[in-house]
């Protein structure tokens, strides 16, 4: 509906003349134009960016594929494996799972269970006390802290159960013996993608204001570190500026807060999808038209990409394809094969001109009705 | 002379005057530090900010004078969003449809409360606590988890983005529960049976006061109002997701407390209410705008809490 001809609304309020429409019309001067002029593929880092908690080199996933000769050997061997979340409530874990099962699936494993402490320590704890309990031969898990879990973890290896991590490893924890390899994704990659994305909005000497998650947290803690140090290399005449949310539901008051004292910000890096887009309705809200780039392609973000509204790029996990590697390398573990330390998936840029395309690479699925309508051709969305 | 100075002082010190004087205070400190704090445009800000907290504190306010609790609302702002975005996708794109299914789904699981607390004799505290966790688990069922987006403009102007009168419309919104609320409580049959259901429930029984029916009414209004700010937050978001209003339940009793309501019934006010919201919005507000660590922010948050609630009830 176009909203300079509020009819629908201002019926059913019954009060037509009262209304406007002010915060709503903003154009977004800027639209795709910038973004359409980024190639996909200069963004992209020529390698893995980020190393490993103790400087491990970093592999590829094609480090733990299955040979067809292994895979027949881990189809006769018919193994258990366990998954230890930090959580189930958020999208990204059933992207990891999805690929975790197709994959055991694949080659004949047996998936015994799937734990959800959400988020707490002491959940996460007890369930791996359980998980050993169901006698796995191998665990996939990704702790909830590095410090209050490590002991649980310790008796993981202690109980003669291989185990794979994702993204951290636990304090005291020991490459192979403790554990047998960590997949991750380019942390410090994503963050060198999304700050060169929203470097093309930046004008010269510019002001970038960073909104982080202000928790000691290792993914978000790599991704900021890299947006500040690509831009103090790259582009030294930009001042950083930032502002950090504590209260995950409270990221947009805190960045129309931060906006408001400091008003010279010309465009936004937001840690991660859920919190750009509650910066993203503060934008609206206040009618300030300011690029946006954050890291992790959701559903809501994708759609204000496609429709050229205020999220401008996105640097992309792909959080499936961490579940098939993680699969593969418990099973190559299991056949007796000792998978690197560090496997690492590299950063997607996701701009509007391949925004359909990553859809189906980070989601392994169709994109959704609502991404497809907004995404218009004439716009350069594909 | 003397009498006048007594008064005064007795007004200066009586719980409503300290409120207000915490929340001049807070103003007045923020307006020295921060050069932006009393612009119109962060006062708009803190109006946004806070209309979520004060259209379910309203609800609150009912609930606990009423002698209830309620720890739902904020599972039932999520679940009201998630309704209300799927009756518009699946139904019909009219905002009339989607403002239905959000307030009657709110209203639903408040009506659910009521009818569980009074019949079954089971504390509110306990019941809504169970809801608190089957509404969350319900809206993550049915979303799959993944956040259901909302296309329809007209519902983004009446909710969450359009003016009336040059005011930004969650804050119309807010304007309106709180009129409604300060009517319906102090003006009220209704509101002197919430009063009489909380303060005393046995005596209002023996005055002919129905206390089951206005303990079941206030806790309707309570899911209601939860609905009313999911449609706000899913309107100002776009979309509605299935983890937003988690801990919101916390930040409105605290808001009802703040104002003076007793946790045991019986006392508390819809302006006071409102007031109390208002010194957490600013306090949130005031703290980013002059750059104050994020932890130093909770804990500040506390502090007032502590000092506020000490004050009034000294």
């Amino acid at each position: 509906m176009d909203l300079r001809r509020p009819g629908r609304a201002a019926r059913w309020l019954g009060t037509a003349a009262l209304i406007s429409f002010g915060s709503l019309t903003s154009a977004n001067a800027a639209g795709c134009d910038v973004a359409n002029t980024l190639d996909v593929a200069s963004l992209i880092p020529p390698g893995i960016v980020g190393s490993g908690p103790f400087g491990e080199a970093p592999s590829t996933i094609d480090s733990v594929k299955l040979t067809d000769a292994q895979a027949e050997q881990a189809r006769a061997g018919k193994f258990k494996v366990g998954v230890v979340m930090q959580t189930m409530d958020i999208d990204w874990s059933k992207l990891v799972v999805a690929g975790i099962t197709d994959t055991l699936g694949k080659y004949g494993a047996e998936l015994v269970g799937v734990t959800n402490p959400s988020f707490q320590v002491d959940k996460q704890i007890a369930q791996i006390g359980d998980m050993i309990q169901l006698k796995p031969q191998a665990i996939i898990s990704i702790p909830v802290d590095n410090t209050a879990t490590a002991a649980a973890y310790k008796t993981i290896s202690d109980a003669g159960i291989k185990l794979i991590l994702m993204h951290q490893v636990p304090q005291g924890l020991k490459y192979p013996d403790d554990y047998q390899a960590v997949i991750s994704p380019d942390n410090r990659g994503n963050g060198q993608v999304a700050a060169q994305i929203l470097a093309a909005h930046i004008p010269d000497g510019g002001v970038v204001g960073i909104v982080d998650f202000g928790v000691d947290f290792f993914t978000t803690n790599e991704r900021t570190r890299q947006v500040r140090a690509w831009f103090e290399k790259n582009r030294p005449d930009v001042t950083l500026k930032q502002v950090d949310f504590v209260d995950t539901t409270k990221a947009g008051d805190v960045a129309a807060n931060f906006l408001t004292a400091n008003p010279d910000v010309s465009g936004l890096f937001v840690v991660w999808d859920a919190p750009a887009m509650q910066v993203a309705s503060a934008l609206r809200a206040q009618g300030k038209d300011l690029p946006v780039v954050t890291i992790d392609l959701g559903i809501e973000a994708g759609i204000e990409l496609a429709s050229c509204g205020l999220i401008k790029g996105i640097a992309a996990q792909q959080p499936y394809d961490q579940g098939v590697a993680e699969a593969e390398a418990a099973l190559q573990t299991l056949l007796g094969n000792q998978p690197p330390p560090w496997i690492v998936l590299p950063a997607v840029p996701v701009l509007p001109s391949n925004l359909t395309e990553s859809y189906r690479q980070v989601f392994h699925e169709d994109p959704p009705e609502e991404l497809v309508s907004a995404c218009v051709a004439d716009t350069g969305c594909k | 002379m003397d009498g006048i100075a007594t008064t005064l002082r007795a007004r200066a010190f009586s719980a409503e005057g300290l409120l207000v004087g915490a929340l001049v205070a807070l103003v007045v400190f923020f307006s020295i530090a921060s050069p932006v704090f009393l612009t119109l445009g962060n006062l708009e800000n803190i109006g946004r900010q806070t209309a979520l907290v004060s259209i379910i504190a309203v609800g609150m306010t009912f609930v606990i004078v009423s002698g209830e609790f309620d720890l739902s609302v904020g599972s039932t702002l999520a679940l009201a969003g998630v309704i209300s975005a799927i009756a518009m996708k699946e139904i019909a794109q009219y905002a009339a449809i989607g403002a239905l299914a959000g307030l009657a789904t709110g209203a639903a699981v408040g009506l659910l409360n009521g009818i569980l607390t009074t019949r079954l004799r089971i504390p509110s505290f306990l019941i809504t606590l169970g809801s608190l966790s089957i509404a969350r688990g319900i809206v993550m069922l049915i979303t799959d988890t993944r956040p259901v987006v909302i296309t329809n403009r007209s519902y983004f102007a009446i909710f969450g983005e359009g003016h009336f009168l040059g005011v930004p419309t969650p804050i119309v919104w807010t304007v309106v529960v709180i009129l409604g609320g300060i009517i319906a409580l102090h003006f009220t049959g209704f509101g002197r049976a919430v009063y009489a259901a909380g303060g005393n429930p046995t005596a209002a029984r023996y005055s002919g006061i129905p206390v089951i029916r206005v303990k079941v009414i206030s806790l309707t209004l309570a899911g209601f109002l939860a609905g009313l700010a999911g449609l706000v937050l899913s309107a100002r978001a776009h979309a509605a997701r299935p983890d937003v209003g988690a801990g919101l339940e916390l930040d409105a009793i605290t808001a009802v407390i703040l104002g003076g309501a007793a946790l045991s019934g019986g006392r508390g006010t819809v302006i006071g209410t409102l007031i109390g919201s208002l010194i957490i919005g600013i306090l949130g507000n005031g703290l980013v705008l002059i750059g104050v660590d994020p932890s130093i922010q909770i804990i500040v948050k506390g502090l007032i809490i502590w000092l506020s609630v000490s004050m009034s009830r000294g």
